[in-house]
């Protein structure tokens, strides 16, 4: 058994993929943290726009990833560059979100205290809505997290390599060996971040979280 | 452009396959949250389960439907029900779950039996999170349904992944374009759903 899976792991070149795919994840998921929370940010300043932003975005998201991922090719053509894309547009919607509903849902007692201890509206915004607001978007980065992983392991089927390449590989030649180990170490990198991403945002609920 | 006519076919089976699944993991998903209410260990059972799932690439959930089931239409059917049932399973039970309590107590004061506690007070005020459920799980099995096309369940998967093996643009955008049709329509005709089913106090 051991054995089996060090020749598939090897034959494969599963560490190669692995950091492949972590690296493509990691890289989508900064971009989809820095691009979403700066679009929560600039919608909670300009709120009118808000609505038709959001159910842009919520449009795409309502998009196949391999849908997405195919209107991406004249634009992008295949491999890496088009799977973090892919991973942003459907990343920014959930962050975003969360962070403008968490800026805008701080309770009005709270800013009344800020305001009467002097602070201006970009002290009240840094120092007291972006806290509280800390726990929304760490909900909204885990959901992007799931997302994510999920279009990185697609990724493979576009020539991104990481690891879906070696899913491919299994089902094309219908070999259990390879999909079971691929399959099940995707699964478990999966299940092991979500449940990082999950301590996280309970830790920030416990520390800032009134709601 | 592949025509319309070679198009028919593989957009029904598309529909007929994302949609026979979704009614599938309906019909299994609700009883199953609702008996998750009654039974401490099978609600642990099933939020671990619906909680871990959740997170394993689709890609993953594909894959393994091959060795364990094999391929063709009903194991595309399996793979896609296995993505569809948590968000059911999961709104369904926080809908249930998350009721007022003092809703339950003056039903119950009035008299109503367990059964028609659920039927009467908890069903409808689970409505609007049942039907966000169900429409998340609609747009992830349309999703699906193209990916199952690896595994030889036909449908626009197929042209897809044709197109992709012979870098036909056409083709492929043939493929991924009804299927991102299907999307908005059902985004929409969800939305137009909900506001006509759930109950106006419940909203």
């Amino acid at each position: 058994m051991i054995d089996e899976i060090q020749t598939v792991w090897i034959r494969y070149n599963l560490t190669e993929r692995t950091i492949e795919h972590l690296q493509i994840f990691t890289i989508a998921l900064l971009l989809a943290i820095a691009i979403g929370v700066a679009t929560g940010l600039l919608l909670y300043r300009r709120r009118r726009y808000s609505p038709p932003v959001f159910s842009t975005l919520n449009a795409v998201q309502t998009f196949p990833d391999i849908a997405l991922l195919i209107l991406l090719i004249p634009l992008a053509g295949i491999g890496t560059v088009p799977t973090i894309i892919a991973c942003v547009l459907y990343s920014i919607l959930p962050i975003a979100r969360n962070t403008y509903t968490g800026l805008i849902s701080v309770s009005p007692e709270l800013l009344e205290v800020g305001r009467a201890m002097g602070l201006v509206e970009r002290d009240i915004l840094i120092k007291i809505r972006f806290p509280l607001a800390f726990p929304m978007i760490a909900g909204g980065i885990r959901i992007a997290i799931v997302f994510t992983m999920g279009i990185v392991t697609l990724g493979g089927i576009f020539g991104a390599g990481g690891l879906g390449a070696p899913l491919q590989t299994g089902i094309n030649l219908m070999r259990s060996d390879i999909i079971f180990v691929a399959g099940i170490w995707v699964g478990l990198l999966a299940v092991i971040l979500d449940g990082i991403a999950g301590g996280i945002e309970a830790e920030l609920k416990r520390r800032f979280g009134s709601w | 452009m592949v025509s319309l006519e070679l198009l028919g076919t593989p957009i029904l089976q598309h529909i007929i396959l994302a949609y026979t699944a979704l009614f599938a993991s309906i019909a299994l998903g609700i009883p199953l949250a609702i008996l998750a209410l009654y039974s401490r260990p099978l609600q642990r059972i099933v939020m671990v389960m619906a909680n871990l799932m959740q997170a394993v690439p689709t890609f993953a959930v594909v894959a393994f439907v091959v060795p364990l089931i094999g391929i063709g239409f009903w194991p595309a059917i399996i793979a896609i029900l296995l993505r569809a049932l948590l968000p059911i399973i999961k709104n369904t039970w926080v809908g249930l779950s998350s009721l007022d309590p003092a809703l339950i107590a003056s039903a119950e004061g009035i008299g109503l039996s367990q059964w028609e506690i659920i039927r009467y007070v908890r069903l409808p005020n689970a409505y609007p999170a049942i039907f966000a459920g169900v429409k998340f799980a609609a747009i992830l099995a349309n999703s699906v349904a193209i990916l199952t096309a690896m595994i030889g369940s036909g449908g626009l998967g197929t042209i897809v992944f044709e197109g992709l093996a012979g870098v036909n643009m056409m083709k492929m955008m043939s493929g991924a374009l009804p299927a991102i049709g299907i999307a908005l329509f059902l985004d929409t005709s969800f939305g137009w759903l909900e506001k006509r089913m759930v109950p106006p106090g419940t909203r």
